[in-house]
C-alpha cells in the first residue's frame, strides 16, 4: 500500500477568535478586555508561562505562543509596587503575543488590561487551575495542529476494532463495508477517510462533515447508511487499528500462509498492521474481515495464533514419539 | 504524471450530476486520477470524493493523472470542464 507523504497536511495557524469560539464553554473562558486582537494568529501548539519575561529576562521568550499567567506570576506582580508592576507588564506587552490567559480567577488592574487591549492583545480569565487549563489547551491545540491526510477507502468499526479497507477503485470496498454494516458493524466513513494523528502513535479516522455516512454503491447510486440502517450502524470517529488492502488475485504474489510475519504500513508516521487480501468472485470477504478484527483483538490480548500453532508443532517434533497415531481419542467414543 | 489546472465554469458548480459525469469519464481510463482543491486531495474516480470538494463556480482545481493512458485521460477530463459539463455556463 502506497501512501504519498506529500499529501499530508497540517494547519499552519488558528485565530485567537476561533480558539475562544471553540473552547470558551468547556474552559470557562471569559474576555477581560474586549475582542481586540481576536484576529491574532496562534502558530504554535505549545504554551508558555511568562514568569521570567515578567522579571525582565526576555531572551528566548517564546512570545508567539499562548501565554498563561498563573498564581506564581500574579503573586510576583502583586509583590511589586504599582509603578514597577506597570513597567514589568508593559515590558511583556512589547512582544506581539497572540493572547494571555489568567488562571484561577486571577485579575489584573483594569489599567493593565486596557493597555493590553490597546496593543491588540486579548486577555481571558478562567476559574481553572494553571495545570488543568494547560492540559486542556495543549490537547485542544495538539488536535488543531495535528497532521492529517485524506485516505481513499472505507472505514468500519468491526467488533470495536477500527478496520480500514483499502484497495483500487472499483474493487468493492464499499460493498464489503455495506455487508459489514448489515452484519451489525458500524460505518465510520466511506471513500473519503480523514486520518488525523492524535498524540504519538494514534491515528484517528473520521468522515467529512459533508458526506458523513453517505456511500456509493455501483449500480445503485448514493445511499445514506444512517437513514437506512439507523443510528447503530454508524459512528463519527474511530482509532485506525488495522489496514486491510484488497487486491486482485495475483498468482505470482507470495501471500502469507501462516501469519507468522506481519506486514505493516505507515500512516502519518504511525506503524499499523497491514493485511493484504487477494479477492476473487465467491470469496466471503466480509467474514474474513471479521476474523481479521477478532484476530487483532486476540493478539492485542496477548494470544498469537500463528505463534501458538508453531510452538505446538515444535513441541510435537521435539517429542519424537514412536508409532504415534495422529489422533488418540476414539476409544469408547462411538457417538 | 500529467497535471492540469482548471477553473470551474458552470454556474452551479461541481454538484451531483457533473460529479457523476466526471467520475464516469475518469473511470473509463486506466490511469489514477486525483483532484486537489486547496490542500485537500481526493480520488477523482470516487463520486463521494468529488462531492466532498464542494467546488463552486470559480474554484480552481489541480488535476493529476498517473498511468499508462494519462494523456488521453487528461484530454477527456479537461474537455469536460471546458464544456462546463454541457450545462448552462
Amino acid at each position: 500500500m502506497k501512501i504519498d507523504r506529500q499529501k499530508e497536511t497540517r494547519k499552519k495557524s488558528i485565530t485567537v477568535g476561533s480558539l475562544y469560539e471553540a473552547t470558551n464553554e468547556r474552559f470557562k473562558l471569559r474576555t477581560l478586555n474586549g475582542e481586540r486582537g481576536f484576529e491574532n494568529l496562534i502558530k504554535d501548539k505549545n504554551l508558555h508561562r511568562p514568569g521570567l519575561a515578567l522579571a525582565g529576562y526576555v531572551e528566548l521568550f517564546t512570545f508567539d505562543r499562548v501565554q498563561i499567567i498563573g498564581n506564581t506570576e500574579i503573586k510576583y506582580l502583586d509583590s511589586l509596587k504599582p509603578d514597577q508592576r506597570r513597567v514589568a507588564f508593559m515590558s511583556l506587552l512589547e512582544f506581539k503575543m497572540p493572547c494571555i490567559i489568567l488562571t484561577n480567577n486571577n485579575m489584573l488592574d483594569q489599567e493593565l488590561l486596557n493597555t493590553a487591549a490597546a496593543k491588540g492583545i486579548p486577555m481571558f480569565g478562567t476559574p481553572f487551575e494553571t495545570t488543568k487549563i494547560a492540559y486542556f489547551l495543549a490537547d485542544f491545540l495538539d488536535d488543531q495542529f495535528a497532521l492529517q491526510i485524506v485516505l481513499h477507502g472505507s472505514f468500519v468499526d468491526v467488533y470495536g476494532v477500527g478496520v480500514l479497507l483499502a484497495g483500487r477503485s472499483g474493487i468493492g470496498k464499499s460493498e464489503i463495508a455495506l455487508d459489514l454494516v448489515e452484519r451489525g458493524h458500524r460505518l465510520v466513513a466511506d471513500d473519503v477517510v480523514m486520518a488525523t494523528r492524535k498524540g504519538e502513535g494514534i491515528v484517528m479516522g473520521s468522515g467529512t462533515d459533508l458526506v458523513k455516512h453517505f456511500m456509493e454503491i455501483r449500480g445503485l447510486g448514493l445511499i445514506d447508511v444512517r437513514s437506512v440502517f439507523g443510528i447503530r450502524a454508524i459512528r463519527f470517529q474511530k482509532r485506525v487499528e488495522v489496514v486491510v488492502e484488497f487486491e486482485d488475485w495475483n498468482p505470482t504474489h507470495d501471500y502469507t500462509r501462516t501469519g507468522l510475519d506481519e506486514e505493516t504500513v505507515h500512516i502519518l508516521d504511525v506503524e499499523l498492521p497491514l493485511v493484504k487480501l487477494p479477492i476473487f468472485p465467491g470469496k466471503n470477504v466480509t467474514v474474513i474481515a471479521e476474523v481479521i478484527a477478532l484476530n487483532y483483538l486476540l493478539k492485542h490480548y496477548g494470544y498469537d495464533p500463528a505463534g501458538e500453532f508453531s510452538k505446538r508443532l515444535q513441541g510435537v517434533i521435539g517429542e519424537k514419539k514412536e508409532g504415534q497415531r495422529v489422533i488418540d481419542y476414539f476409544e469408547h467414543d462411538f457417538e | 504524471m500529467v497535471e492540469r489546472v482548471i477553473v470551474i465554469k458552470n454556474r452551479t458548480g461541481l454538484h451531483t450530476r457533473p460529479a457523476a459525469t466526471l467520475v464516469k469519464t475518469a473511470a473509463a481510463f486506466k490511469s489514477d486520477f486525483y483532484i486537489l482543491k486547496d490542500t485537500f486531495e481526493i480520488n477523482g474516480k470516487s463520486i463521494i470524493g468529488v462531492m466532498t470538494l464542494a467546488a463552486d463556480q470559480g474554484s480552481t482545481l489541480r488535476l493529476k493523472f498517473i498511468g499508462p493512458d494519462e494523456e488521453q485521460a487528461a484530454q477527456a477530463v479537461t474537455e469536460l470542464f471546458e464544456r462546463g459539463f454541457d450545462e448552462q455556463l
